[in-house]
């Protein structure tokens, strides 16, 4: 049975309004993969979601092997938080996926890239565990 | 068991506050909002309370215009105020929460936007700029970071979007989702009675118009009514003259046939007993002339009765004579006034005209009535005959028998430039004053229904008027009245 960790309340507004968050895979063969995402998405206190848009290395990689590394910052508070989860299910329907794509619709459609960005599924992720970084006790991290 | 966040009592108490400070704020502008159905006022109340007492400094209100498009229609604490833009339904986020009737809460706007716009940036750089589509601008902070929109929705119609906007890093709590929710519900009713008013002002205000245009149409309805009635009522006139005139005109023919047949039966008889009669004095002449030769004067002795004889015959003679050339003069005067081989304008002797009518009045006047005769040097003119004849019979037969008993009708007669005028003035009764403005008009008549249909007159005065002349009376009751025809010598 997969551990589970239970993710704060604070973290939340951290992943609504985070800088592009960075997400790191690893393909089936041990190649690892770092990429930048727009929106890391809150599903409850054990789920996050990541939107599946383009079928890129990242999708490849975590169909292959579900373990991930997912990165938010808080830069106001000068804190990163480091969070290590598992790809479970993809929804192409439901609150979660349409909260997705309503925002992504929403700012595509006014930067012209509304035939560009369209979610395919979101793509649900158990939350294992996760790491509370400070910057200013970078030395010390966890 | 803490509720959680809390710290200890004392933040507990804060948040406590808060939260009623919260509610009261909200129930005042539930009170305000619904006060009033003006919608300026309603929009005033919700963007000033959401700035003063939670702030939120930039909020807008868009309406629903089409199907397609909101405007702006409120706006608080932009710049240029953004008042009249607009937004497509599916563009941008507010144009995206009215499509999909969803409330949103985005925070991270900027960095969202950069990171589409890299994206752009490297298909625009690969050469895929056929992919893309225009950069909308949209109303409201171009450099927003955290926004929530709100649809306004009354019984499943959207009516429009409040929108809320912060470009400062901290972002809307779901806290703040929650009380821009409530106000937006509370001024989304707020609007829509507002709007139902608006709409049903504005329906009362096109109905009353429409019943001003109706009143006003209806009392030009009348105008139109009261001016076809006179003209009905002028045509009936016209027609009842013309009437009048074609019977004139009837009997004036028949006069003229009965004329011209009687002169034809007549004039042979007078003719013989006229010659007859002159023969008659002749042969007496002789008879006298034999009588008076001495032989037999002086064998007869002297013979009173037969002196007496020859008075009486030579009486008798003398009247037939001028019975018979009496005969002759009404049968010409006849002839002359019907003046059936004349339809046609020409140029006429008015003095001759007079004088024909005089004959056959002549005995409407018998000795009650002297006719004095101020004829002037008149040209002929050019008229139609038969007509002119008949004003003069109708405005003589009026003098005659204005005349209860006796009295005189003086006929004057001159030139006066390039016109003739005919004046008539008798010693009648006269016509009293109220009577004088009327005398023209058809039917009017004071002589009752057994003397007169009153159209005498006004065939005159239609005649005159076609001849292209004038007719005038002037009248003084007891004194008498004159009647002054002014007539173009050419027309």
């Amino acid at each position: 049975m997969m551990d589970k960790a239970m993710l704060p309340d604070e973290i939340k507004p951290v992943m609504e309004s985070g800088i592009p968050a960075i997400v790191v895979t690893c393909s089936a063969d041990g190649i690892p993969n770092a990429t930048i995402i727009s929106r890391v998405y809150y599903v409850d206190k054990t789920h996050i979601a990541l939107s599946f848009q383009f079928f890129n290395k990242t999708i490849r990689n975590v169909r292959e092997n579900p373990q991930a590394c997912v990165a938010v910052s808080d830069l106001a508070a000068n804190i990163k938080w480091i969070l290590d989860v598992q790809y479970d299910h993809s929804e192409t329907e439901g609150p979660i996926f349409d909260e997705m794509d309503m925002q992504i619709e929403a700012i595509a459609s006014a930067t012209g890239m509304a035939g560009i960005f369209r979610l395919r599924a979101a793509d649900i992720y158990c939350v294992k565990s996760f790491k509370k970084l400070s910057f200013t006790s970078a030395s010390s991290r966890e | 068991m803490t509720p959680e966040g809390v710290k200890d009592n004392d933040d507990l108490v804060e948040r406590l506050a808060q939260k009623s400070a919260e509610v009261n704020v909200l129930r005042r502008i539930a009170l305000d909002i619904n006060s009033t159905l003006d919608l300026d006022q309603i929009y005033d109340i919700v963007l000033r309370t959401m700035d003063k007492f939670f702030g939120f400094h930039h909020s807008i209100i868009l309406l629903l215009e089409h199907v397609d498009r909101l405007r702006v229609v409120a706006s608080h604490g932009y710049k240029d105020q953004a008042l009249g833009g607009t937004v497509a339904v599916g563009t941008g986020v507010i144009g995206t929460v009215a499509k999909r009737r969803r409330l949103m809460r985005v925070n991270n706007l900027r960095s969202q936007r950069a990171y589409f716009a890299t994206i752009r940036s490297q298909m625009e750089e690969a050469g895929r700029t056929g992919e893309l589509g225009q950069i909308v601008p949209l109303p409201g902070l171009a450099d927003a970071d955290s926004q929530i929109a709100i649809p306004l929705v009354i019984k499943d119609r959207l009516i429009g979007v409040f929108s809320v906007e912060s470009r400062e890093p901290k972002p809307f709590s779901e806290h703040d989702e929650t009380l821009i929710s409530i106000v937006a519900s509370q001024a989304a009713s707020a609007i829509q009675n507002a709007l139902l008013y608006r709409a049903a002002e504005e329906r009362r205000k096109e109905l009353a118009e429409a019943h001003e245009g109706l009143k006003q149409l209806n009392e030009t309805l009348e105008d139109r009514v009261r001016a076809r009635t006179k003209e009905l009522e002028q045509a009936n006139r016209d027609l009842r003259e013309t009437q009048a005139q074609l019977v004139q005109s009837s009997k004036m023919a028949s006069i003229g046939m009965l004329a011209a047949g009687v002169a034809h039966e007549i004039n042979t008889p007078i003719g013989a007993i006229h010659s007859n009669a002159d023969v008659e004095r002749r042969a007496v002449d002789v008879i006298r002339g034999i009588l008076q030769d001495p032989a037999l004067v002086k064998k007869l002795g002297h013979q009173p009765r037969l002196d007496r004889a020859f008075k009486i015959f030579e009486d008798v003679n003398r009247i037939t004579l001028e019975a018979t050339e009496r005969v002759t003069r009404i049968i010409q005067s006849l002839k002359s006034f019907a003046r059936l081989d004349q339809a046609e304008l020409e140029l006429v002797d008015l003095h001759e005209g007079l004088e024909s009518t005089l004959t056959l009045i002549g005995h409407l006047m018998k000795d009650r009535i002297k006719v004095i005769k101020n004829y002037g040097k008149l040209p002929k003119v050019q008229c139609y005959a038969s007509q002119i004849n008949q004003v003069f019979a109708n405005v003589l037969a009026n003098a005659v028998q204005a005349i209860e008993e006796t009295g005189s009708i003086t006929i004057t007669t001159y030139q006066d430039g390039s016109y003739v005028l005919i004046q008539v003035a008798d010693t009648g009764v006269g016509i009293r004053t109220e009577h004088l403005d009327r005398i023209f008009d058809p039917g009017f008549t004071t002589k009752g229904v057994r003397v007169g249909i009153g159209l005498g007159l006004s065939i005159t005065y239609r005649v005159i008027e076609n001849h292209h002349g004038s007719i005038h009376v002037q009248s003084e009751p007891g004194k008498g009245t004159i009647f002054t025809i002014r007539l173009p010598i050419a027309r």
